[in-house]
């Protein structure tokens, strides 16, 4: 890893592929307050020790139900919000050092947020808001309104259109769209994508896929792709990783998890999507209720709750994240065969054929 | 409209009209609140004008004629009780009214909205303190703590002003802060953050725009509740004196006629009626045509 520049040249860091984020042994904890002083006893255990790495130039996708700590994720990354305990480091820095100011990391990690309409400021005309950001980095106003023009139109909306107008004038596609240049105005390494085309309806969607993709390759960027949606994750990511109850379940190579995942968490997430095959019936039984609470989440395995293959031992002992595969990793005791749990075996079994 | 364009197409860009050019084409199709816009320029107008306006010296009175009906021959509004033309004293007591009702809440508007603002951006335990402390004056109904106020440092017109004024400070904090607070937390907020924006950049550009809207409608809606504050004031004997022209001042030495003259009695206080009326009606109508949904 180059520590001599401060930033070093984005060629360099976009075809080696290495390392650029990562993310280790993240914990937020919110307190809640209850009572007059606001006495601080119980806390919503939102991110509970996540770790993980985002290569240059991947797409690593996080999904999970709702509550399950993506989003905290997502802010903690973008230092929106300070962690308990744990670093993310970019290029191998910690962001807020001398190494690597605050202000710079902002630059090269940027965030689209799911609510196109609340994430743009409604009295400010799109162009205005697109070039906000690059007027914060000292881009005069003039190189910075054309930047932002030029983004209009890389993103699909004609400048001499879009440019003057308000947010409320423009649909939730459109909007989107606009959210992605402001993003990509800073010229970002990396775009943390936070549900955001989860709200848009499915041409719409699709659309906005296409460009996220189309960009990725012009400008070299990297992407979390946080999403509920498995298939659009499906689409989009390289690497998914499966967050549950504020930890991670289980991380791999996209097809490797969607075919042949470790978990039974991903299965149960995996069994409720709909087959477009009529002869590949869905046989898995969804997932019932809604996760348990993480102001007091389950002892061992947090998912021994709602799991079909949960013992005695998995409300006791927490599984740690094991490799199955080179690059896949699940945190669930039938995939640790010196855990005692008495599927462990078949699964190992399935593994070596 | 037609400036020097920068080098690219920015001739060509299509502008929406901003947002208070919008809020104003929708006022404009309020006819109640256009109505009281009028009536308040109209009032503005005359106490700006008072000296050409009005017919006589609002000072000036002859004892023999006093408390003349409204349409006496060269009094049309009648004599008070010291025979001065009622009609110059309205006028001339609309400047007084007016600035009374008006200076109390910008003062208050400049200092509440900074302390509400600062208490809502920051939050924690500063929004504690500074929200707990405005609550301290919660505790006293407005009118008691004008009149103890006013009655603690004196009568007269500047400290009616500060006891007005330290009236309206906690609403207007409260609502500062409120509003803030719910602009804080939007993602376009969020977003400038992420952008890596300072403190005072986020607010100047992202709050200032968002919350000033609601906080000046707010204190529009004050105005009308300063003037009859101040006019009980001075009716108390608190605010205005003798013999300034003010209208709740009018109220008071005109009630001792109230069994021989009553119409008369009454025209202070239709003036107090109808401005206070007026700003509330046009502060409806701002309300109606700022709330612009997508």
């Amino acid at each position: 890893m180059p520590a001599d520049t401060a930033m070093p040249a984005p060629a360099a860091e976009i075809n080696s592929g290495h390392r650029l984020l990562e993310v280790t042994s993240l914990v937020k904890h919110f307190p809640i307050k209850s009572g007059l002083f606001g006495r601080a006893g119980a806390v919503v255990r939102a991110v509970d020790g996540v770790s993980f790495a985002v290569d240059a130039g991947e797409t690593l996708g996080i999904v999970g139900e709702s509550g399950c700590g993506k989003s905290t994720t997502a802010r903690l990354i973008m230092h929106l919000i300070a962690p308990d305990s744990g670093s993310v480091r970019l290029f191998g820095k910690a962001a807020g050092t001398l190494d690597l100011p605050m202000k710079t990391y902002r630059s090269r990690v940027q965030m689209v947020f799911q609510d196109s309409y609340a994430s743009l400021n409604p009295r400010m005309t799109i162009e205005d808001s697109i070039a906000y950001g690059p007027m914060v980095h000292g881009v005069g106003s003039g190189e910075a309104i054309r930047r932002a023009r030029q983004l209009l139109d890389r993103v699909g909306l004609d400048p001499a259109r879009f440019a003057g107008r308000y947010p409320h004038e423009l649909s939730g596609g459109q909007r989107q769209r606009v959210n992605i240049a402001r993003a990509l105005a800073l010229e970002p390494r990396m775009l943390l994508l936070d549900e955001a085309v989860s709200a848009l309806d499915k041409s719409v969607e699709a659309q906005v896929l296409n460009l996220l993709l189309d960009l990725k390759e012009e400008f070299g960027l990297t992407y979390i792709f946080i999403s509920h949606d498995l298939e659009v994750v499906r689409f989009m990511a390289d690497r998914v990783m499966v967050m549950y109850l504020g930890r991670v379940a289980e991380i791999g190579p996209t097809e490797a998890l969607y075919t042949d995942c470790r978990h039974p968490y991903t299965q149960a997430l995996l069994g409720s999507l709909l087959s477009m095959d009529p002869d590949r019936r869905t046989e898995t039984a969804p997932l019932a209720g809604d996760p348990p609470n993480p102001i007091d989440p389950p002892s061992g395995c947090r998912f021994h709750t709602r799991c079909a293959f949960a013992e005695a031992m998995c409300s006791s002992r927490t599984p740690a994240l094991e490799a199955t595969n080179p690059g896949h990793e699940a945190a669930c005791h039938m995939t640790d065969l010196a855990s005692g749990h008495s599927k462990a075996r078949q699964h190992s079994q399935e593994a070596a054929r | 409209m037609l400036k020097a364009a920068p080098a690219d197409s920015s001739a060509l860009i299509s502008r929406s009209p901003g947002y208070w050019a919008t809020v104003w084409r929708r006022f404009r199709r309020d006819p109640v609140a256009v109505g009281a816009l009028a009536v308040i320029l109209l009032l503005l107008f005359l106490a700006i004008l008072a000296p050409w306006v009005a017919p006589q010296d609002p000072y000036y009175g002859v004892t023999l004629r006093r408390l003349r009906p409204p349409g006496t021959d060269g009094y049309p509004l009648g004599t008070d009780e010291l025979g001065r033309d009622m009609l110059s004293r309205l006028i001339y007591g609309a400047r007084l009214s007016l600035f009374m009702g008006v200076t109390p809440v910008f003062l208050a508007l400049i200092v509440g909205s900074v302390i509400g603002m600062t208490a809502g951006y920051v939050g924690g335990l500063v929004n504690t303190l500074l929200m707990r402390t405005i609550d301290v004056f919660f505790a006293f109904p407005s009118v008691l703590l004008a009149i103890a106020l006013s009655g603690a440092l004196g009568a007269g017109i500047a400290n009616g002003l500060i006891s007005l004024t330290v009236v309206f400070i906690p609403p207007i904090a409260r609502v500062a802060e409120s509003v803030t607070t719910g602009v804080r937390s939007r993602d376009y907020v969020e977003a400038a953050r992420a952008s890596g924006a300072g403190a005072f950049s986020i607010i100047r550009h992202h709050v200032l725009g968002n919350v000033l809207g609601p906080i000046f409608v707010y204190g529009m809606s004050l105005i009308a509740v300063s003037m009859i504050l101040a006019s009980g004031l001075s009716f108390l004997g608190l605010g205005v004196k003798p013999p300034e022209p003010e209208w709740g001042l009018m109220l008071n030495t005109l009630r001792t006629a109230i069994y021989t003259q009553p119409l008369l009695c009454a025209l202070p206080g239709v003036m107090i009626f109808l401005t206070s009326i007026s700003f509330n009606m046009l502060t409806d109508g701002l309300r109606s045509a700022m709330d612009i949904k997508a």
